[in-house]
């Protein structure tokens, strides 16, 4: 092996976009003397930095032709024969528009934390670093253990940022978040290891590799089991219905960038992994099992509506109107259909983006009046015109008003489901719709219209001008993606329509009675992964 | 035995780890009596006899010695020099301690390296009588540090109960060994293995003597049901001694419990053992777990963690074969960093010796002690086994066993355990930084020895977490022979 982990850090790759962030953090870890502003702005310059990688990265290779943007070269990792680990990462068009939004959102995380992070900023910036490396990590991964270990790094930070920075019941949010995530995990490091083992004893060598785990084809009910393993690791981290209960704990007491972090990033991932791993390893028991996700979906999406509806406390309805908006995303994904896939991609998107405004405006309000009760605001409008017109157009983009991006995702999904035969679904799901105009309508008029109710509301000042940059990228991207939604779909349209003719081509076929070996996808039609190493057991 | 047979000099060099440990500690017990002015030396002393002893393990020529009493391999050269890493992080940790007690003396790093030495030949020995020979020169040198805090009861009780607990292990390895031996007629191991191969002796008092041998070892690692006896100890005696003491000896007894699992295992006695080690492993993750979710007491919670980590090395021996050796090795190794690292900045943050070592009073000290509280963090990521870090990385190994040889059972048992483990791991991390400060240490005492110890285990846990490829490729080079 020629190059060395050295060789991809420094060289134009995606390694050096990933390990960057947390590299370039290390020294926050030793200014623990040095002024806060110095920090501050040393942890702003190196998100920057990160952000001008990924762009770089990506434009360099904008157009070019295959699914698969990006591969880096292919390094041993864990090598205890016969026993492998390859550290294997590439970029294709599902993980693309998610590792932009990640590093768009890092800056504008830690400019929203600015004021609001008020002990321990170095430790603060050095965990969304970390946390930071973890995600990209996850999206990059071409091993599915190399994805585990990441998945598994993005834990510690979230931990110690809802832990430490957080509000009042922090403890137990940041336990029940760190129990709930860590449960499903490890069912799901036991299906991957369960994966590699039959890999081995069909081929006498071990694999995590995305690429080689793509070709097992196994019977029904282990299909079933490591689907199910899967599936709950994944459902948690949506989080879907039943197991969704740690994400308002969570959502509510961590610090705003934390929260932004976690409703624009962290939950995708959840969702990421279903179209990633759980449909395409497992497709049989995923076709199986698709009434029930989709129940589950929908049952999401009315559960999440109405409770966010109750809510008096701002903070509480963003994050339970999360649980209703990936419910759309989870349904889109099981319903198996091009334009369906590439909606749900899309409004994983304009969740982060829309949800991420929502939350930083919600902080920056607390920043002011330290409360995040409807009770004590009303008529806002009035001091606070700017913050009133960013507030409605985030709202309306989160509600799904056509020209903003939050329609473009929802009424591609409710297409494509409606197209793929599950009517009734699409049809129920309209009802996530009108609830979601209803209760994020409600929040506005019982925040910012209306009489001033509160002596202390009549004085509250605008948006500062930090808090205005924080906003702006990503309102401009609300509008765009609502506007001209095509550049933002067309680079993921190749990978997802891949994906897709190869999972409903091994549908289409019996599972097997006993586990086997399909020929190398390279030459079953797939082009996802056409710049892949053809194996040596290609030739079987 | 030969009765011409006289000592050569090839075979007094094979002996040379044992050797230079044996003398290096006699040297400085003279110092002490002689030079007791150079006392804030020794256990630099030490650390170099600690590095000799390390540089002839990793020289000796491979193959049996004294007509077949001890053998040295890449094997037991690897395990070896786990036993001298665990050695050097005791020595290092302990002047520390030892001079805010006023304790500081020769007799510490005499007796632990004499114990080493008894270690080494405890994972070379492949000869019963040997073995027993090597088990109570090191215990003998334990009972001595486990009471060596003298001014306070609980170090006493701690050595006594240790005391107590090693006098029933001699017991039962003593009537193991009389019933091997009379009923196969040899106490070496290759010998025991042909007269069971050759079906010789009765297999009732044949199996009541391995099991009888078996417990013994068990008791050392303090598996569950031998257990009870960790957390008194673990307690009350002085935490550098711990930080040596929970991880080295369990090292040695782990090789020779391999060793004595596979010998009946591929005999024709072994039919029920594989389930009677998954009994053992799995009543030892799950106890261990349980009882560690409920302790106070930093010290009690690691020595329950250690029950439980004990468990999971026992896992790959569920399917013993020569595979086994692979997954325990990494794993014990992992285990050595994150445990005595542990234990080693419990000694240094902890002003109280004896027995307050609240958990509770961890509350804010992130804040006042950056840099151990971070190497603490990582021991603690890495003893939940959170990638990126060594408790992962023998987890994986571990599990991977398990299902590669249809334990998945056990894995899950495992997985399951894990997670209990990750709610007391993060117990301390969530003191450490998300708690303030209620209590200002007092006495506490960290020099520079100890600070060193500190980042070696921590960023060793964290390095074989990250980039484990030169860690495996010396493992694999240890079995490349079997």
């Amino acid at each position: 092996m020629s190059t060395s982990f050295l060789d991809l850090l420094l060289g134009d790759t995606i390694t050096r976009f990933v390990f960057f962030p947390t590299v370039a953090g290390l020294p926050l870890l030793l200014m623990r003397r040095a002024p806060a502003a110095t920090v501050k702005i040393y942890a702003l310059v190196v998100s920057l930095v990160e952000l001008a990688l990924i762009g770089l990265f990506v434009v360099g290779r904008w157009g070019s032709t295959g699914a698969l943007l990006a591969r880096d070269a292919v390094l041993p990792w864990i090598d205890l024969a016969p026993l492998s680990v390859v550290y294997e990462v590439g970029l294709d068009g599902i993980s693309l528009p998610l590792v932009l939004l990640t590093g768009l959102l890092l800056p504008i995380v830690l400019l929203g934390s600015w004021n609001g992070i008020d002990k321990h900023w170095g430790g603060y910036a050095f965990s969304m670093l970390l946390l930071t490396t973890g995600i990209l990590g996850a999206l990059v991964a071409l091993d599915l253990f190399v994805f585990y270990v990441f998945w598994e790094v993005m834990l510690i930070p979230m931990y110690l940022i809802i832990g430490i920075w957080g509000a009042e019941r922090r403890i137990y949010a940041a336990v029940k978040f760190f129990l709930f995530t860590m449960a499903g995990s490890l069912l799901m490091l036991i299906g991957i290891l369960w994966l590699g083992w039959t890999y081995g004893r069909l081929t006498g060598v071990w694999s995590f590799r995305y690429e080689d785990l793509l070709r097992l084809e196994l019977p029904i009910d282990q299909q079933l089991w490591l689907f199910g393993a899967f599936a709950i690791a994944f459902a948690i981290k949506v989080p879907m219905f039943p197991v969704h209960t740690w994400l308002p704990d969570a959502h509510v007491e961590a610090p705003t960038g934390g929260s932004v972090i976690l409703a624009g990033i962290l939950l995708k991932l959840g969702t990421y992994g279903f179209l990633r791993f759980a449909l395409p390893l497992f497709p049989h028991a995923a076709d199986r099992l698709t009434p029930w996700l989709l129940a589950l979906a929908l049952v999401g999406i009315v559960y999440g509506a109405l409770v966010a509806w109750v809510q008096v406390d701002m903070k509480k309805l963003v994050a339970y109107s999360s649980i209703a908006h990936l419910g759309f995303v989870m349904l889109g994904i099981m319903a198996c259909d091009l334009v369906a896939w590439q909606g749900a991609l899309i409004q994983m998107v304009n969740h982060g983006l829309s949800t991420g405004a929502l939350f930083l405006l919600v902080g920056m309000l607390y920043e002011r009046r330290h409360t995040k009760k409807f009770e004590d605001f009303g008529g806002l409008a009035k001091p606070m015109p700017w913050f009133a017109t960013v507030l409605v157009f985030s709202t309306l983009a989160s509600v799904g008003l056509p020209a903003l991006n939050g329609f473009v995702g929802e009424f591609m999904i409710l297409v494509g489901t409606f197209k793929a035969g599950w009517r009734w679904f699409a049809a129920l799901s309209t009802v996530g719709v009108v609830l979601a105009a209803i209760y994020l309508l409600k929040m506005l008029q019982q925040t910012i219209w209306g009489p001033i109710t509160r002596e202390e509301n009549e004085s509250v000042p605008d948006l500062g001008l930090r808090e205005a940059l924080t906003l702006a990228p990503l309102c401009v991207l609300m509008l765009w993606i609502g506007v001209a939604p095509k550049p933002f779909l067309e680079p993921s349209r190749p990978a997802l329509a891949a994906l897709l003719e190869d999972y409903r081509s091994r549908c289409a076929e019996p599972a097997p009675d006993e586990p086997l070996l399909a020929p190398a996808r390279v030459s079953a039609g797939s082009p996802t992964f056409a710049a892949g190493v053809v194996d040596q057991e290609a030739g079987r | 035995m030969n009765p011409e047979y006289s000592v050569s000099t090839a075979e007094l060099a094979s002996l040379a780890p044992e050797i230079v440990l044996t003398v290096g500690g006699s040297l400085l017990l003279l110092l002490e009596a002689f030079a007791p002015r150079l006392r804030r030396s020794f256990h630099w002393l030490g650390l170099a006899f600690v590095a000799a002893a390390s540089w002839y393990v990793a020289t000796l020529p491979a193959g049996p010695s004294f007509a077949g009493l001890i053998e040295a391999s890449s094997l037991t050269a690897a395990f070896s020099q786990a036993v001298l890493l665990a050695a050097a992080l005791g020595l290092l940790v302990a002047p520390g301690y030892l001079s805010r007690e006023r304790l500081l003396a020769g007799e510490y790093p005499a007796l632990l390296l004499w114990c080493a030495a008894g270690l080494l030949l405890l994972v070379r020995g492949v000869e019963l009588l040997t073995l027993f020979v090597a088990l109570e020169l090191l215990s003998l040198c334990l009972y001595g540090l486990a009471g060596f805090h003298r001014r306070i009861a609980s170090s006493a009780e701690a050595a006594l109960k240790y005391f107590l607990m090693g006098a029933f292990v001699s017991a039962f390895l003593v009537y193991g060994i009389a019933l091997v031996y009379g009923e196969t007629g040899s106490t070496r191991i290759e010998g025991i293995a042909a007269a069971l191969a050759r079906g010789q002796g009765s297999p009732g008092l044949l199996l009541l003597g391995f099991l009888l041998l078996a417990c013994g070892f068990a008791f050392k690692l303090s598996l569950v049901p031998f257990h009870a006896w960790a957390p008194d100890v673990y307690q009350g005696a002085p935490s550098p001694v711990v930080a040596f003491l929970s991880v080295a000896p369990k090292v040695a007894s782990v090789v020779v419990l391999v060793r004595l699992v596979l010998l009946v295992a591929e005999s024709p006695l072994g039919g029920k053992w594989p389930d009677l080690l998954a009994l053992l492993a799995a009543a030892s993750m799950l106890v261990g777990n349980l009882f560690a979710l409920v302790q106070r007491d930093i010290k009690r919670m690691l020595a329950y963690s250690g029950i439980a980590h004990m468990g999971y090395v026992m896992i790959p021996l569920a399917a013993p074969g020569p595979h086994s050796w692979q997954p325990v090795l990494v794993y014990l190794v992992a285990y050595v960093l994150m445990n005595a690292g542990a234990f080693a900045i419990v000694t240094m943050i902890y002003g109280q010796p004896g027995e307050q070592h609240a958990i509770s009073s961890l509350a804010g000290w992130g804040y006042r002690f950056p840099l151990l509280a971070g190497c603490l963090t990582v021991c603690m990521v890495s003893l939940a086994g959170v990638p990126p870090t060594a408790g992962f990385l023998g987890k994986y190994f571990v599990f991977l066993h398990a299902i590669e040889h249809g334990r998945l059972g056990l894995a899950l048992i495992g997985i399951a355990t894990s997670l209990i483990g990750v709610a007391f791991y993060l117990r301390v991390v969530y003191m450490l930084y998300m708690k303030p400060e209620v209590a200002a240490p007092e006495g506490f005492v960290i020099d520079f020895g100890g600070r060193v110890g500190a980042v070696i285990a921590a960023g060793g846990s964290l390095l074989l977490g990250i980039w484990p490829q030169r860690f495996l490729s010396w493992v694999a080079a240890s079995f490349e022979r079997l």
